[in-house]
């Protein structure tokens, strides 16, 4: 790797190292504001008219569409008469199916930008409707929208926490465990087909993975010590983990079947909380070697570790976004920064080391997972020992907090 | 490119860092300067080098209430001189009667679920590494961090936190 260093770099090293020194230090004394992303692009009005046929089914049609525009942050909801893009369609439906048909058009020049049906079983409807919000945003926007996407969460139940799956708007909430034991830190597989977690039901911390479409389970780490963490890299054919087999808690990789384990951190102090790079050659970690946790990345081979974080001065559970590659998103962290004692959602730009606040408030907001757009992420808000899930779009800033759930919930993660 | 950005970053991340610390990088050789209040011991590459213990056979639940648990300081794994009788007693019981033991490192509530989950697990290896010390095969422990997952004391206060922050041990047959 030092080979490869050495050959890709020319005489701009000198200088995008000066900069970057003198913008660490700057950005260690700039004053802690709540930092946006910078916008893209503006919000472009859109007009819902509503749907013809069935009046009940268009009246849920309507809502589920109107709530994945205003959610994808690409659209301001405004007047049919005067919003750039209008929106109508017809639904009709009995027990054996529906049919959604939608035309949106741009006013202003009469051109159609959207015609489409949707076919669906009738217990399927928001699914149908979310598709068609994606091809919205798709033909619209061009970007890849989140309405089709799912979020895998732990979830507080009768003193134990197991786990659940819901639609991304908080909808469809289906409980995947029953153990009545602990069973925490989901991440899904690239394909959506199954999740990997950290369970307690054998008596002590496991890792297991279950299929969602066969409920099977297998268990990929049962080794002395801590076995928790596990993420898939982004081809899915190898999951970091934390183990403290060895006698202390170290990153460790294997493959997706739980064999050729292969240990990465040699360290006294402890790592935990890996995520992958897009490209899936790095992995980001926390580890407190410095004092303090920090985040940290490695290659997934092994070798020197280096840290990415400075500031501020307690970072932990980092998420690396994967935004699609034609994408106005650039790949980046999101962490979980301590400050003053609260807790708050952090972004840190690659070629930065400071985590910038992008939820600070009175309560602990925690655990930030990205859409795989790049631009909105889950975590949990915390106010008064209560923990509720919220949607953070980067772009706008704007927070949105998920139908509340009975119960504690934590520790959400964006499925693909 | 791709391999170009990542590498810029690496680099980039690498020289703000140490532009900003004037320290040196810490390379994944096991020395360390001390975090925590621990001393380095010349000689050994750092604590924690030891394999835990394999699991007891047929366990379904612990039992607690034998041992007095270890306490903590907030963010800390270091063993507080002023807990050191209580692993003493635990020793002694090894000593005198065969079996395992099984250490359960705790957190409380506050700080992030997967890095409590670690920090657990760091107070049960730190606890083990003091038995080991006083004479307990390492093999004989064995360690389950349940991070903040279950307090002793469900109250949101310094004094429940405080309680919450420790190390039980229970003794099993096998």
């Amino acid at each position: 790797m030092q080979e490869q260093f050495r050959n890709q770099f020319g005489g701009g090293v000198k200088r995008l190292a000066l900069v970057t020194f003198i913008s660490v230090i700057l950005g260690c004394f700039a004053p802690g504001v709540t930092a946006q992303v910078d916008v893209v692009k503006g919000r472009r009005s859109f007009g819902v008219s509503g749907f013809g046929g069935d009046a009940a089914l268009a009246g849920q049609v309507t809502d589920v569409l109107k709530n994945d525009l205003r959610l994808s942050g690409y659209f301001a909801l405004a007047p049919v008469i005067s919003a750039e893009f209008v929106e109508s369609g017809t639904v009709r439906g009995d027990h054996s199916g529906i049919v959604v048909e939608c035309v949106v058009m741009q006013q202003a020049t009469k051109k159609v930008v959207l015609s489409k049906a949707y076919q669906g079983s009738a217990q399927d409807l928001r699914r149908a409707v979310h598709k068609l919000s994606d091809d919205i945003v798709q033909a619209l926007a061009g970007q890849r929208g989140i309405a089709q996407t799912k979020v895998a969460f732990v979830w507080a139940r009768n003193g134990a926490k197991e786990l659940a799956v819901m639609d991304y708007d908080g909808y469809n909430v289906r409980q995947l465990t029953y153990d009545r034991s602990i069973s925490v830190r989901p991440r899904w597989s690239p394909d959506g087909r199954k999740i990997v977690y950290t369970s307690y039901k054998n008596l002590f911390p496991d890792v297991l993975e279950v299929d969602l479409y066969t409920g099977q389970r297998k268990r990929l780490a049962s080794f002395p010590g801590l076995n928790t963490g596990a993420v898939y890299s982004p081809d899915g054919q190898t999951i970091a983990l934390t183990l403290s087999k060895d006698g202390n808690p170290e990153l460790y990789t294997m493959d997706a079947q739980g064999g050729d384990l292969r240990r990465l951190t040699h360290t006294r102090a402890g790592e935990s909380s890996p995520t992958w790079s897009p490209d899936g050659q790095t992995i980001a970690y926390v580890s407190d070697e410095s004092g303090v946790p920090q985040v940290w990345a490695i290659n997934k081979d092994g070798g020197v570790a280096t840290r990415l974080t400075v500031s501020p001065s307690y970072n932990t559970e980092p998420d690396w976004s994967h935004p699609p590659a034609n994408s106005d998103m650039k790949p980046m962290l999101a962490v979980t920064s301590r400050v003053g004692g609260k807790f708050q959602i952090g972004v840190c730009q690659l070629g930065t080391s400071i985590a910038q606040p992008v939820v600070a408030d009175s309560a602990d907001n925690e655990d930030p997972s990205w859409a795989p757009d790049g631009r909105h992420l889950i975590f949990t808000k915390t106010q008064r020992w209560r923990s509720q899930l919220y949607l953070l779009d980067v772009v706008t800033g704007e927070q949105v907090q998920l139908p509340a759930i009975e119960g504690g919930v934590s520790e959400a993660a964006w499925g693909p | 490119m791709r391999k170009t950005y990542l590498a810029r970053f690496i680099l980039v991340g690498l020289i703000g860092t140490l532009g900003l610390t004037g320290c040196h990088h810490t390379r994944n050789t096991g020395a360390t300067a001390p975090g925590n209040g621990e001393t380095p011991v010349p000689g050994l590459n750092g604590v924690g080098t030891t394999e835990v213990g394999g699991r007891p056979t047929g366990l379904t639940d612990l039992q607690h209430g034998q041992f007095a648990p270890v306490l903590f300081d907030y963010d800390s794994a270091r063993i507080r001189p002023s807990e050191e009788s209580k692993l003493e007693a635990v020793a002694a019981y090894l000593k005198a009667n065969p079996g395992k033991l099984v250490i359960e490192g705790h957190c409380d509530e506050r700080g992030t679920a997967e890095y409590n989950r670690a920090l657990g697990e760091r107070r049960a290896l730190a606890a083990r590494d003091e038995l080991v010390k006083l004479g307990i095969d390492a093999s004989r422990i064995s360690t389950i961090s349940y991070g903040s997952e279950r307090p002793a004391d469900p109250g949101h206060d310094e004094a429940a936190w405080a309680k919450n922050r420790r190390c039980e041990f229970v003794a099993v047959p096998q």
